[in-house]
């Protein structure tokens, strides 16, 4: 346990090498919830309610649903592991005498970490200076689900992008796998728009799928509705997790060994 | 005791062939033809604990392949191989902890940081003892005189420093088999030279058994008291480094450097053993069988020419000629 500690701390250590990538990650942040906020300010100007949501709630939904999408960064590890086996140098997590997924899933840890503390200074910054107001449930049962959720949430993410990664050994290009995810992901969180405002059906269907639970779940928890999902968003997120790293061990052992590497 | 036993080893790469052209390309979406290309071909090898065996062969010879499969990377398609009692391939963690891998183009080390982030890393993970790190550290630190890098971002290191950490990290968990591909790849002289003194030195008092492939005939040379001559996948020599190179390497490379306009009349003497590879009047190169190369050279020195060097026979043709010898004699 201990070395993929010292795997997170080292991608921690290289995060905080590029400070421009920290200032500007947080200049965004900030940019991004000030347009929000705008943009839902027109939105509620004539109106109380959008689809039973007061403005706040509704600006406290986006935030943290941005806040959620946004510590996502698991995409770069489907990207080095491709890039890693398609160039060679993949070797190296190979001949040491660790486990690829559980070093993959420490990078993410260690990388994550500067994000989330941006990012919440960030929200806190621009509720303190534009004065907005998020509407937080008071429920402390509630918010431990939401963010365990959100946790099994980003870990699922993370295994999920180790998974589609090893998919090069099989087939050497996986921009369209990787494409396709992102289609998904873009409906399904709940990041363009709430899940609330689908149609019911649409919904029912979203809940069987992880994604549903990675941003959206979390954050309605959060401002305090879907509290009926939590205890079932627990579990379904526990079964995702499990099934993609069995999945993932499979497939690894599997194709692993029928990879050439020829002329890497 | 071996700590390398393979025999029969070889892999088979598939390949596709395309045709030329996006006709070849559109046919390839429906039906594609492979061939299968044999990088290592039947390959014997047991290596001794404490050994340090050169590698050489072409580039495509199947060294490398070689080296990845001893260290588990890919699997043999047929063959046996055993390296420290295991089966490289099912890559055990008990056994990985047992090597480590030093490939002269790809880097162990985070480019972001300082050596000596990487180095606690590799603390971890092959579980050393605060006490057996530092010791370990410190030995490798003094004898490659590194000090003064251990707080520099790597990279902002030359390649030869930047070689010296990779060798560092390896070396740390005190490896029984060190695999070295191309160490020495890119190295001006000097780094070079460093490198081999430090790898000689490991050798020699930790007891570490190496593997090392290389182009470059003074790596092996200087360090290999055994090596392997790989052609096309197979293994073509197998013995003393001395011995080979005292009957393959033939010829010497001799280059004179002129401030003017120069003529050289080859002597009846050497005539017919004497080759010109390059002349453009001021820079003149020959190639002389090895016993004459002190004649000629007496010879040219009447010229008075402002540099001159001596160098040793190209690996390829060294190789070439074992290739031949070998296919004759079969």
């Amino acid at each position: 346990m201990k070395k993929y500690l010292e795997v997170a701390k080292v991608y921690l250590k290289v995060k905080l090498m590029w400070r421009a990538d920290l200032i500007f990650g947080f200049i965004s942040i900030v940019m991004k919830i000030i347009f929000a906020s705008l943009l839902w300010g027109v939105i509620f100007r004539d109106k109380e309610t959008v689809a039973g949501f007061m403005q706040n709630s509704m600006m406290a939904y986006y935030l943290l649903s941005a806040f959620f999408t946004q510590i996502d960064i698991s995409e770069k590890i489907s990207g080095d592991i491709t890039l890693g086996i398609r160039n060679g140098t993949f070797t190296k997590y190979m001949a040491v005498p660790m486990d690829t997924d559980k070093y993959f899933l420490a990078m993410e840890a260690g990388s994550i970490l500067p994000h989330i503390v941006l990012d919440v200074a960030a929200i806190f910054l621009i509720g303190l200076v534009f004065g907005i107001k998020i509407d937080i449930t008071s429920d402390v049962a509630i918010i431990l689900c939401a963010l365990l959720i959100a946790f099994l949430g980003l870990l699922f993410m993370a295994q999920l992008s180790y998974f589609l990664g090893i998919l090069t050994f099989r087939f050497e290009e996986i921009s369209t796998f990787l494409m396709i995810k992102q289609n998904i992901m873009a409906l399904i969180t709940g990041s363009i728009i709430p899940l609330a405002l689908l149609p019911e059906m649409v919904v029912k269907c979203m809940q069987i799928l992880p994604f549903y639970y990675t941003a959206y779940l979390p954050s309605m928890l959060l401002i305090g509705r879907n509290g009926e999902e939590a205890v079932g968003g627990m579990f379904v997120m526990l079964g995702w997790n499990l099934g993609i790293w069995l999945l993932s061990r499979n497939v690894y052992s599997r194709y692993r060994v029928k990879y050439d590497g020829a002329g890497i | 005791m071996n700590v390398i036993e393979a025999e029969d080893l070889t892999k088979v790469y598939r390949r596709y062939i395309k045709p030329e052209g996006i006709k070849g390309s559109l046919k390839g979406l429906f039906r594609r033809e492979y061939e299968e290309k044999a990088a290592v071909s039947h390959v014997d090898l047991c290596v001794e604990e404490g050994e340090f065996v050169g590698m050489i062969g072409r580039n495509g010879a199947g060294k490398t392949t070689l080296v990845k499969m001893l260290t588990g990377i890919i699997a043999p398609t047929n063959g046996s191989i055993r390296v420290l009692g295991y089966y490289p391939n099912k890559l055990e963690k008990r056994f990985r902890q047992q090597y480590a891998l030093v490939m002269g183009q790809k880097s162990q080390l985070f480019f972001e940081l300082t050596a000596g982030d990487t180095l606690h890393l590799f603390k971890e993970m092959y579980h050393l003892s605060e006490k057996e790190y530092e010791k370990n550290r410190d030995y490798f630190i003094e004898l490659f005189g590194i000090k003064d890098l251990m707080d520099v971002q790597v990279r902002t290191l030359s390649l030869g420093e930047r070689m010296k950490m990779e060798l560092l990290a390896a070396l740390l968990h005190n490896p029984k088999i060190l695999f070295l591909d191309e160490p020495t790849i890119g190295l001006d002289a000097v780094a070079g030279m460093q490198i081999r003194k430090y790898l000689k030195e490991v050798n020699r008092e930790r007891k570490t058994t190496i593997l090392l492939t290389s182009h470059y005939m003074e790596d092996i040379k200087s360090l290999c008291g055994r090596s392997v001559v790989i052609n096309h996948g197979t293994k073509v020599y197998d013995g003393s480094t001395e011995q080979l190179f005292e009957r393959y390497q033939n010829n010497k490379k001799i280059t004179l450097v002129f401030d003017s306009l120069t003529e050289i009349e080859i002597p009846e003497a050497f005539a017919g053993k004497c080759r010109i590879l390059d002349d453009n009047g001021y820079k003149k190169v020959y190639e002389i069988p090895k016993e004459d190369s002190g004649g000629i050279l007496e010879y040219f020195m009447r010229y008075k020419p402002r540099d001159i060097s001596l160098d040793e026979e190209e690996i390829g043709k060294v190789v070439e000629r074992i290739y031949s010898d070998v296919r004759v004699r079969a």
